[in-house]
């Protein structure tokens, strides 16, 4: 039997695509090596928001002094956390499989290795069963990085040094907990854990934290993370990991920090390895399977889509790559644009953004316009947030008049950017926005305070 | 008391002209026999002088306008005289025409009938579009040059933009202004639904200044060519129009022949040195073949024919056509019942239709109706080719210049004059065979031509 898909991957790419190629009538396999639903559901985005929702609530209950709520001998306990969290990526997968089963597509477990192409298509083996496919969609997803620091995969081995599957089934929170990576990993980890208890240091090499995010943003949740007890060591670098501390390197002089466990939350690679892509020769570019913008690779009918083509690493973007990728699969022309894809920081406060920052936007050679508000223009953020100094902040190139960038930090945050994405998807002019009513009173108003400051 | 000009019925199959020039403004003083305005059916055009001395008080319909006959198209009167009883039927007031229609059509617009006189009169490279609909387009986002105008006058209006939207290519706000202004129109653009964005405009605007890069031909750049720009004619429209669809919808080919044309040359002599004296007209070589072929195509009713969708029409006379070449065009008047004409009628006809042509008198109704048509462009040298047929006609004939030939005759090559005929024909309605047939038969009736008039 040739199917007219085969999907390696079973995460938000693989899944997905599946599920809207087989919705389409396309005859599809899925083949997932680990489980179902990939690092987003089982290792990654789901479980830390459960693990982050426990710790917001936990602090709702201690810090609720100022809000007229006080509460004695409240606790957080790590292990109905992990149960919980444990019973929701369970109901979410199990969710997955039955949508796949209603899209009909036929769902293998096992390490796929592409072998070749033949007449009636590519044959990928998983264990001692060959498949062939006409088209195949790689969305294999991406493994974290371990730097090549001494000691590092020695500490991995021994289960000092975790990596973001280890540490969402950690038992017991660590006294101490040393983060590697003061990215969005490493910061929400540094959240739950600094409320659940440990004793957090976050090591950045860079000067700031959050990536790629507005500096202005990063500079204030880090005085938030600062002010719940975390410690950073910024333009640090690791340059050793012992039995039970870590040697970092800042302006030259060498520390030793002591700690329990370590998380180790460089960044993430595209897992290419092992796949079988050089059988067929498909383009492999500094380790991520090169996609164009139709998510097409070099060999013809052969697809990429998520974290392995390296571009985005968000699992809302492998969602759309993939059905643009099965959309070009059912000959209907489609495009994956990268310039409105939102990211979030799911702390608290939260951090949202989409499209260009000040910082971004200069290097692009953009001409622009800027408006920052507090987010205490926003009645609902004041009548919620006590000593709250969130902000929004907004971009227009100065030519055309239209929203290219915005950036939040302050509660609800996440919720809210899909609808400044939009604006930038459909390139909304000022004044267009103008136009718009957003509900009163809620925190999305912000948007709305900072587009009536620029000129039409 | 004013006197209401109507548009005259030219033929009784017109419905409509259409006015091509008017020579008098609205206010100017005319007298009996000025010139009015020129206008045209689809095959001739006509002019139409005063016939009331005054004032041209109200011009109705302007120039490029459709006017059913018998419709007034302007009023001669007296100063302050009432023109009102003279309005034509469906006209309010004499220049919003086009702001009533639209007013049904939809909610008539603020400011609609204002830019009314201006945007009709408009050049034709500037799309023409309500104001209402320019708005809607602009709000939505669609390049409204690639709306299909439905309005009076080819406007775009309203519904043409909410079909646009439903089908037309979408602009994102923050590119509308400056893609409009590129002048191309691109379909599919890289935002949401294939909106084109400010992303695309780089590439948009290369495009519109892309030229394809030409060597210089020889030394002369291309901007400096001179021309002129010449308006086509109503007449060259129809022309245009008619002979694409020929060459579109029909499988025509020709095929040629000649024939000897020692006998009708030597009877054309004869007719030029006696003809006077037995009143005769001038009878030209183009007569004679008019002649011929009237008598021969009864033989190939095929040939004289019309081909309808699903059925021919088998004439049993010969409505012979003849192109005329006009200083306005190529005009094919028909001489009914030819096969039924002497040599000497169809000659006379032929003349006077010819002149009629010229002179842009011709009763519309004698250009139509042809079974079967004949055009010379041998009396301008050429020596063969490939007339249009005039569908639902099967075939024309194409009349060619004599050459000299040579021939062997009782084993001594001696020449003789050669006439070209080119046959084009309907291969749908007639094969090669029968068509050369035709030709065959053409032939030898034209070489023994004495005996034929004899017939």
């Amino acid at each position: 039997m040739v199917y007219d898909l085969i999907v390696i991957g079973g995460g938000p790419a693989g899944y997905l695509g599946a599920e809207r190629a087989g919705h389409a009538g396309l005859k599809t396999l899925l083949i997932e090596e680990r489980f179902l639903g990939g690092v987003c559901l089982n290792e990654g985005c789901i479980p830390s928001k459960t693990l982050l929702h426990s710790a917001k609530l936990y602090d709702y209950a201690r810090f609720g002094g100022k809000y007229g709520i006080t509460a004695s001998d409240v606790r957080l306990d790590h292990g109905t956390v992990l149960a919980r969290k444990n019973k929701v990526v369970k109901t979410l997968v199990a969710g997955i499989r039955s949508q796949l089963k209603a899209s009909h597509v036929d769902v293998v477990e096992g390490h796929a290795c592409i072998g070749t192409r033949t007449v009636e298509g590519y044959t990928v083996k998983v264990g001692d069963d060959t498949f062939v496919g006409r088209r195949l969609l790689i969305a294999t997803g991406s493994v974290p990085v371990i730097p090549p620091i001494l000691g590092a995969k020695e500490g991995l081995e021994r289960g000092y040094v975790l990596t973001n599957r280890e540490i969402l089934n950690i038992p017991q929170v660590p006294g101490s907990l040393v983060i590697v990576g003061g990215g969005v990993i490493g910061l929400e980890m540094a959240s739950y854990f600094n409320s659940a208890g440990s004793k957090v240091t976050v090591i950045e090499m860079l000067d700031h934290i959050g990536g790629s995010i507005d500096g202005e943003i990063s500079q204030i949740l880090l005085k938030n993370y600062q002010k719940k007890g975390i410690v950073f060591k910024l333009s640090s670098r690791v340059v050793e990991i012992r039995d039970g501390a870590v040697v970092y390197e800042c302006e030259g002089k060498r520390e030793v920090l002591e700690a329990d466990k370590v998380l180790m939350s460089v960044g993430r690679r595209p897992a290419t390895h092992g796949l079988g892509l050089e059988n067929i020769g498909v383009e492999v570019e500094r380790g991520a399977v090169k996609a164009n913008d139709s998510g097409k690779t070099n060999v013809p009918e052969v697809y990429a889509a998520g974290d392995v083509n390296g571009c985005s690493m968000l699992a809302h973007t492998a969602y759309r790559e993939a059905e643009v990728c099965v959309n070009n699969m059912l000959g209907k022309r489609d495009m994956v644009r990268y310039n409105a894809i939102p990211s979030v920081i799911y702390t608290n406060p939260e951090v949202a953004s989409v499209g260009e920052t000040e910082e971004s936007a200069k290097r692009k050679g953009i001409e622009f316009e800027v408006a920052k508000v507090s987010m205490r223009y926003s009645g609902r953020y004041v009548a919620e947030t006590e000593g709250g100094d969130g902000i929004c902040k907004v971009l227009i190139n100065k030519r055309y008049r239209n929203v290219i960038g915005v950036h939040m930090i302050g509660s609800y945050s996440s919720e809210i950017i899909y609808g400044a994405g939009l604006m930038i998807e459909a390139e909304m002019r000022v004044k267009d926005i103008k136009e718009l009513v957003f509900p009163h009173p809620t925190v999305s108003e912000v948007i709305r305070e900072c587009i009536f400051q620029f000129d039409d | 008391m004013a006197t209401p000009i109507i548009m005259p019925r030219q033929g009784q199959t017109v419905e409509s002209c259409i006015i091509t020039k008017w020579h008098k403004k609205k206010g100017d003083r005319v007298k009996i026999g000025d010139l009015l305005f020129s206008y045209e059916t689809d095959k001739a055009a006509f002019d139409e002088e005063a016939k009331a001395e005054g004032t041209l008080l109200e011009i109705f319909f302007d120039e490029g306008d459709d006017v059913p006959v018998l419709a007034t198209v302007c009023v001669i009167g007296q100063e302050g005289e009432d023109i009102s009883p003279f309005l034509p039927e469906g006209k309010e007031t004499p220049v919003a025409e086009d702001a009533v229609i639209e007013g049904q059509q939809q909610l008539a617009a603020e400011g609609e009938t204002e830019i009314e006189s201006s945007a009709v009169v408009q050049e034709d490279d500037r799309v023409r579009i309500s104001p209402r609909a320019r708005n809607l387009a602009e709000k939505a986002g669609v390049d409204y040059r690639q709306a299909t105008p439905t309005g009076p006058n080819g406007r775009i209006i309203e519904r043409d933009i909410r079909q646009l939207m439903e089908k037309g290519q979408l602009v994102t706000p923050a590119a509308r202004e400056e893609y409009m202004s590129t002048g191309v129109m691109r379909v599919g653009g890289t935002g949401i639904g294939g909106r084109v964005t400010t992303t695309d405009l780089s590439g948009i605007k290369a495009e519109a200044q892309y030229q394809v890069p030409q060597p210089p031909v020889q030394g002369i750049k291309v901007e400096q060519a001179d021309y002129e720009e010449v308006k086509l004619s109503n007449i060259r429209k129809v022309i245009a129009r008619a002979m694409h669809e020929s060459l579109a919808n029909t499988a025509q080919l020709t095929i040629h022949i000649s024939f000897d044309a020692t006998e009708i040359l030597a009877f054309r002599k004869k007719v030029k040195e006696q003809g006077e004296r037995l009143g005769l007209a001038n009878i030209t070589l183009n007569d004679i073949i008019l002649y011929v072929v009237s008598r021969t195509l009864l033989n190939h009713k095929a040939l004289n024919a019309h081909l309808l969708d699903d059925r021919m029409l088998l004439y049993n006379h010969v409505h012979l056509g003849v192109a005329v070449d006009t200083e306005r065009g190529l005009m094919v008047p028909t001489i009914y019942n030819a096969d039924t004409m002497s040599l000497d009628e169809i000659s006379r006809k032929a003349k006077e239709l010819v002149e009629a042509c010229r002179k842009g008198s011709i009763n519309p109704d004698y250009l139509k109706g042809g079974t079967f048509t004949v055009t010379n462009l041998g009396s301008l040298g050429v020596e063969a080719f490939t007339p249009i047929l005039n569908p639902p006609q099967t075939g024309i004939l194409g009349v060619n210049t004599i050459v000299q030939r040579v021939k062997e005759l009782d084993g001594r090559i001696v020449t003789y004059p050669a006439m070209g005929m080119s046959l084009t024909f309907d291969h749908r309605a007639v094969d090669g065979a029968p068509a050369a047939r035709f030709l065959q038969e053409l032939k030898a009736n034209l070489e023994s031509f004495s005996i034929f008039l004899a017939k």
